[in-house]
């Protein structure tokens, strides 16, 4: 028996006669301190998973365990990191994390208290934020301290709904490793919920794909067996890291229907492999005669190279 | 160094106008500091000055559209005549001040300020015969050029009388000749007809043009000889002013308090010298009662305070201090009832018909309401205990406190009410979503969740509400203030509609602005107080 299962839970919303269903014979295990990944288009029903996972709503059949025992309500075990931070805006960052804190362990001293606080948000590098209000802070710090304030009353099962999907493509990349780091040097189970495929890849030990919605379900897992710690920039030409990008791209694009209403008339084709050229070694003017010759060799050498 | 602290003090002056509203002095203070002192000037130029200048086309417009327009209680005062009221008042309610001193006075201090008193009135005594006599010279100088300027007039009237008298009575032997013609048998109706006709035309020429005559000789009479008013003025200042000391001799002499207990006083000894003589029982008895009064009179004196007449100030005082009591009872009833509702549709569905059914209701009904209600709760108000006591207490105790000011408070909470409770009711039901799942996730308990979670997010919208009330609970209070009598603002504005003295229409104008001025500084308050729970940096709209 897993650690963490959703087995065969199903659920839906609206009356009986005009009823969407959700998610259907939805069925996951997670193992003890694994990374799994969720991969699903927006819409699909994403974030009624993870609020499944966290107990926030209540399957309309099957159920949902942790250790073995059925999850009912949000329970100190299960953190959950929300999509858009869900920070208090009238309380400091340190006042947010405090306020979880004491929840979870309200016999600490004042002491006590500050030093747990600090260390959670030392841990996400947000200490000279400390005092801030989150309007004072960029979204990746926001991010960073609703992170704190999971991870501060210690949950045996991070569940992050898209925590990344609403910051910038730099600070994302930091964040990805802050998680990484805090999940390689404290080990928990993760489960996190993303659209971005890449993402998925590098960090998770697993990757199960949510189909479109309505009546979602999740299939066939893509296990990652890169090693770790991995790299961002030498794994983009990774032959392993590529190949399994590739059939995970392929798998999502093949569940929209429209991609597959615009594959059906043409073959399956290979996804081309395209690198930029470094134009630099381009000259400027429009070229001619033997000059176009020259060009078109460094051209193909470019493409070549790369493949 | 000094740069960062100059820049410290600029930040935290800029901070200030920004939580108060008033960013409009915004470059000054940069300018002040050398912040690109050309874009300052700009600003300043464009949102300062030019609104300056408005106001002063505005003030300009009202100087000279307001003589045209002729009223019962006078012409529409000008800018300066409200100024005038403005200090006239503001005379008024200092003098109440010395008065009430000179009331308290006692020994040396009270036969020092009697003997300064009255050297001044001596004076003054001096200085008003010298303008009475300037006056009288004036006015005796003026009545020469007023029959200067009129005699000639007086002449053409009388010339143009003489001349359509002789015309009038030329007409009349016409009309006796055309009479006596068709007695005669040789006249015709016709020409008797016309007869008539010609003295009624010549009548009216000449009413016309005398009239022209005497609307002349008006408008000379109406002109105004500035040396001879302001020598006018100058009398009646200064009669005033002798008019005002005689009442502070009188309260330093005879209405002084300790005066008036020395006087209790000899009359209490006398009363015991014949007690002690009295002989049958009944003298005695009768004696001893008078004592015990004389005693409990004199004990009465010595508690005595000045009954100051209403001053401006004071009904300014009164009417803040009844928005008040009317705003805190509406604020302890909607910010609960608020939430309630916004916690719980049931609540809200039971709610919203007496919301909406007793929400447009005019302030006036429920004026009429409270002041039966109210006054069934104090048969006695002059001796009811609840009054007794809120007018023993400091501060407040001069305000009078009575049934009026009770349902004035209640009018002012009734209607103050409403935009406090829907806006609580709209906050805490408009909380977002994902602070319930932060609550949920944490497991905090019904009191948590209510004190950390929906509280603070409904924060902003509750103090916008309070701010409507406190500005719609003014408004009432001025109409209500008028209507019931209760003494503020509003019965100043009544009284002075009623009295029609000559500046009163300039003290309702006057009152007009005091009115709005406080109104103004108590929403700025709020809008300070609301930027201090807002927890988003938006601004609030003004």
């Amino acid at each position: 028996m897993s650690y963490l299962e959703i087995d065969n839970a199903s659920i839906g919303f609206g009356p009986y006669d005009n009823r969407t269903e959700v998610l259907t014979d939805v069925n996951l295990s997670v193992e003890e301190n694994e990374f799994v990944a969720i991969v699903g288009f927006s819409g699909a029903g994403k974030s009624t998973l993870i609020s499944l996972l966290a107990g926030l709503i209540q399957p309309d059949k099957g159920e949902i365990r942790i250790g073995g025992k059925i999850i009912t309500e949000p329970s100190p075990r299960l953190g959950i990191m929300f999509q858009n931070y869900s920070l208090l805006p009238w309380l400091t960052v340190f006042e947010n994390v405090a306020l979880a804190v004491k929840q979870v362990f309200p016999k600490y001293s004042k002491e006590e208290l500050k030093e747990h606080v600090e260390k959670y948000v030392g841990m996400v590098n947000l200490l000279p934020a400390l005092g801030k209000k989150p309007s004072e802070l960029s979204g990746g710090m926001r991010q960073r301290a609703s992170l704190a304030r999971t991870l501060s009353m210690k949950p045996e099962v991070l569940l992050l709904d898209e925590p990344l999907s609403a910051l910038d493509a730099l600070t994302r990349a930091v964040i990805q490793d802050e998680i990484i780091n805090i999940w390689e040097s404290d080990k928990r189970t993760i489960v996190m919920i993303t659209n971005d495929v890449d993402e998925a890849v590098l960090m998770a030990d697993r990757i199960v794909p949510l189909t479109m919605g309505p009546a979602a379900t999740l299939d066939d897992a893509f296990p990652v067996d890169l090693p770790r710690p991995r790299n961002r920039t030498t794994l983009n030409t990774n032959p392993a890291f590529r190949r399994l990008r590739n059939d995970i791209s392929k798998y999502m694009v093949n569940l929209n229907d429209e991609a597959k209403a615009l594959q059906a008339s043409q073959a399956v084709v290979e996804l081309p492999s395209i690198m930029p050229i470094d134009f630099s070694v381009l000259p400027l003017k429009p070229a001619r005669g033997r000059r176009r010759a020259v060009i078109a060799k460094v051209v193909d050498r470019e493409t070549t190279f790369f493949k | 160094m000094a740069e960062k602290t100059a820049d410290a003090i600029k930040y935290k002056i800029l901070r200030f106008l920004d939580v108060t509203g008033f960013t409009v002095f915004d470059p000054i203070v940069r300018l002040a500091f050398r912040e690109e002192p050309k874009k300052q000037l700009e600003s300043i130029f464009k949102f300062l000055i030019i609104p300056i200048m408005f106001i002063c086309f505005c003030v300009w417009v009202w100087w000279t559209v307001a003589p045209n327009h002729k009223t019962k209680s006078g012409e529409v005062p000008t800018p300066d005549v409200v100024m005038q009221s403005a200090r006239i008042n503001h005379t008024f309610s200092e003098r109440e001040k010395t008065k009430e001193t000179d009331f308290l006075l006692v020994g040396e201090e009270r036969l020092a300020a009697l003997a300064a008193v009255e050297a001044e009135m001596e004076s003054k005594s001096v200085i008003l015969a010298e303008l009475e006599a300037r006056l009288a010279q004036h006015e005796s100088n003026y009545a020469q050029v007023l029959e200067a300027r009129l005699a000639p007039l007086q002449k053409e009237l009388d010339e143009v009388k003489a001349k359509y008298d002789a015309i009038e009575a030329e007409k009349k032997v016409l009309i006796t000749e055309a009479a006596a013609a068709i007695e005669a048998g040789t006249g015709t109706t016709e020409a008797l007809l016309a007869a008539i006709r010609a003295e009624g035309i010549a009548k009216d020429e000449s009413r016309a043009a005398e009239s022209i005559i005497k609307d002349k000789i008006d408008a000379i009479r109406s002109d105004k000889y500035k040396p001879l008013e302001t020598a006018r003025l100058d009398v009646n200042a200064v009669a005033d002013q002798i008019q005002f000391l005689k009442k502070r001799v009188d309260f330093l002499s005879q209405s002084n308090r300790s005066m008036k207990v020395l006087e209790a006083e000899e009359t209490l000894m006398e009363y015991q010298a014949k007690l002690a003589k009295a002989t049958t029982a009944k003298a005695a008895l009768s004696e001893a009662k008078r004592v015990v009064r004389a005693e409990d009179s004199i004990e009465r004196l010595e508690k005595q305070q000045y009954a100051s007449a209403m001053t401006v100030y004071l009904q300014v005082k009164r009417s803040i201090f009844t928005v008040f009591v009317g705003f805190v009872v509406a604020a302890i009833i909607a910010i609960p009832v608020g939430i309630l509702c916004g916690l719980s549709r049931i609540a809200m569905a039971c709610l919203t018909p007496i919301i909406s059914i007793f929400k447009p209701v005019s302030p006036v009904v429920w004026l009429l309401i409270f002041q039966i209600v109210v006054g069934a709760f104090f048969p006695d108000p002059e001796s009811h205990p609840f009054f007794l006591f809120f007018n023993s207490l400091p501060f407040i105790g001069n305000l009078g406190i009575n049934p009026a000011l009770i349902f004035s408070g209640c009018t002012v909470a009734m209607c103050a009410v409403w935009p406090a409770l829907v806006n609580t009711a709209l906050g805490v039901a408009s909380i977002d979503k994902d602070h319930i799942n932060v609550a949920r996730v944490l497991r905090l308990n019904f009191w948590e969740r209510l004190t950390k979670i929906i509280i603070p997010s409904a924060m902003p919208l509750i103090f916008a509400g309070l701010r409507i009330s406190l500005g719609v609970g003014w408004m009432v209070l001025i109409a209500a203030e008028a209507l019931s009598s209760s003494d503020g603002l509003g019965k100043f504005v009544w009284d002075e509609y009623q009295n029609g003295s000559s500046f009163s229409f300039a003290n309702i104008i006057y009152a007009c602005f005091v009115v709005g001025i406080i109104g103004f500084c108590l929403d700025r308050m709020m809008i300070v107080l609301q930027r201090f729970v807002s927890f988003d940096e938006s601004g609030t709209s003004l």
